[in-house]
């Protein structure tokens, strides 16, 4: 089961509420679609810089494996206030830690209710089932 | 649901760029699983999705430059065939892992290479005589899931089909790029035509058609661009072939506006 003290999305991102801020990232399902377990396969993360403001459903980013781009997704609309410093040079911890250590972007969200249309942890493992 | 397909048009690089971001915005007809296969005239040097000009020391001095969707190193598009899938993510062709979709074209490309005399694998662990490192080119890096075989001359393993996939808005897009013949900015990478007989890009268009319609079902005609797509190609190319553009990196994570960060969508 997937951490339940967050949301996702059917495109694959999470979001997880934190004080007056959200953190966003990508599921494990994501990173394996991407790599196939093969941590090295993942080349480079295009982030955005803080100030930008992202609506829901709207690409924030981009996520490069040796084989395929994907872009990055936000699951609510809000204002960046910071991008993971990590991510950069050490890609590898999406495939370790996709749920703390590999957050992606901190939002300050629009609104209090996350207007994104997300997923309960239930839904997204019903909807993983019914689809892949 | 069958495949739309085509062959074409014969126009230059950043034109068919632009038409490949269409069919992965699935507009008009090509919301449609559709399979493309062309070539460029002029020929011309794609960077793949996150490259610069300065990544590419081969792109110097060449006029015909321009950014390719997907991602991964560059491809010269001289003596080649080029082919596109674009498709719904949740098409069964595409469904699981990125790796999964590869060795689903992967295997197709094998059969339609078998009647040229070529045995291709994928590549899996074993190394390369075509990799070299620092070139920025596709087909001097490698991965497990590269499809490889005896390049012509020595007979030592080289990758064979340059391969990337970009995925947006719910659908994938799928390059495929095959050496027709060798190819001086890409040196001692396999080619269609290493088993010594001559492979004509009509000659492989017709098999890879061949292969992809027995495993897929195509459609019985093909469906070219109409006007309105091709219009929107021809506006869409300018800002695959700016050179501005070219020079730095993609970034959708930035404000719009930014001085330094164009992107060609």
């Amino acid at each position: 089961m997937r951490p339940d003290d967050r949301k996702y999305t059917r495109t694959h991102e999470w979001v997880k509420p934190d004080g007056d801020t959200v953190v966003i990232g990508i599921t494990d399902f994501a990173v394996n679609e991407l790599c196939s377990g093969n941590e090295g396969d993942l080349v480079y993360c295009d982030l955005p810089e803080a100030g930008r403001t992202v609506d829901a459903g709207e690409t924030f980013g981009e996520i490069e494996s040796v084989k395929a781009v994907a872009d990055l997704n936000a699951p609510v609309s809000g204002t960046v206030l910071e991008a993971n410093p990590a991510i950069e040079d050490h890609l590898e911890i999406l495939s370790k830690d996709p749920w703390n250590q590999g957050w992606m972007i901190r939002l300050a969200p629009k609104s209090k209710n996350l207007d994104g249309d997300l997923l309960s942890a239930a839904q997204y493992e019903a909807y993983l089932a019914e689809s892949h | 649901m069958p495949w739309r397909w085509f062959v074409g048009p014969l126009k230059p690089l950043a034109y068919q760029m632009a038409l490949d971001e269409l069919l992965l915005e699935g507009a008009g007809a090509s919301a449609r699983p559709t399979l493309r296969i062309y070539r460029m005239d002029p020929p011309g040097l794609s960077l793949g999705w996150f490259q610069t000009l300065d990544d590419v020391p081969t792109a110097k001095g060449l006029v015909h430059v321009a950014r390719r969707l997907t991602g991964g190193g560059a491809i010269h598009h001289g003596a080649e065939l080029t082919f596109a899938l674009a498709a719904p993510k949740e098409h069964p062709w595409y469904l699981g892992p990125v790796a999964d979709s590869y060795t689903r074209v992967h295997t197709l490309l094998a059969a339609a290479l078998r009647p040229f005399g070529i045995d291709a694998r994928l590549r899996g662990d074993e190394p390369l005589a075509s990799d070299v490192a620092g070139t920025g080119m596709c087909f001097q890096e490698s991965s497990a899931l590269d499809l490889v075989w005896p390049r012509a001359g020595d007979g030592a393993l080289a990758k064979g089909v340059g391969s990337a996939q970009r995925r947006r808005g719910g659908r994938v897009l799928h390059h495929g790029s095959i050496k027709l013949a060798a190819d001086p900015l890409e040196p001692g990478v396999a080619t269609a035509d290493a088993a010594g007989t001559g492979v004509s890009f009509d000659d492989l268009a017709a098999a890879l058609l061949d292969v992809f319609g027995r495993a897929w079902t195509l459609e019985s005609r093909p469906e070219p661009p109409d006007a309105a797509l091709d219009a929107r190609a021809r506006a869409l190319a300018e800002s695959y072939r700016d050179r501005a553009a070219l020079e730095t990196r993609p970034r959708r994570g930035t404000p719009p506006g930014a001085a330094d960060v164009q992107s060609p969508v």
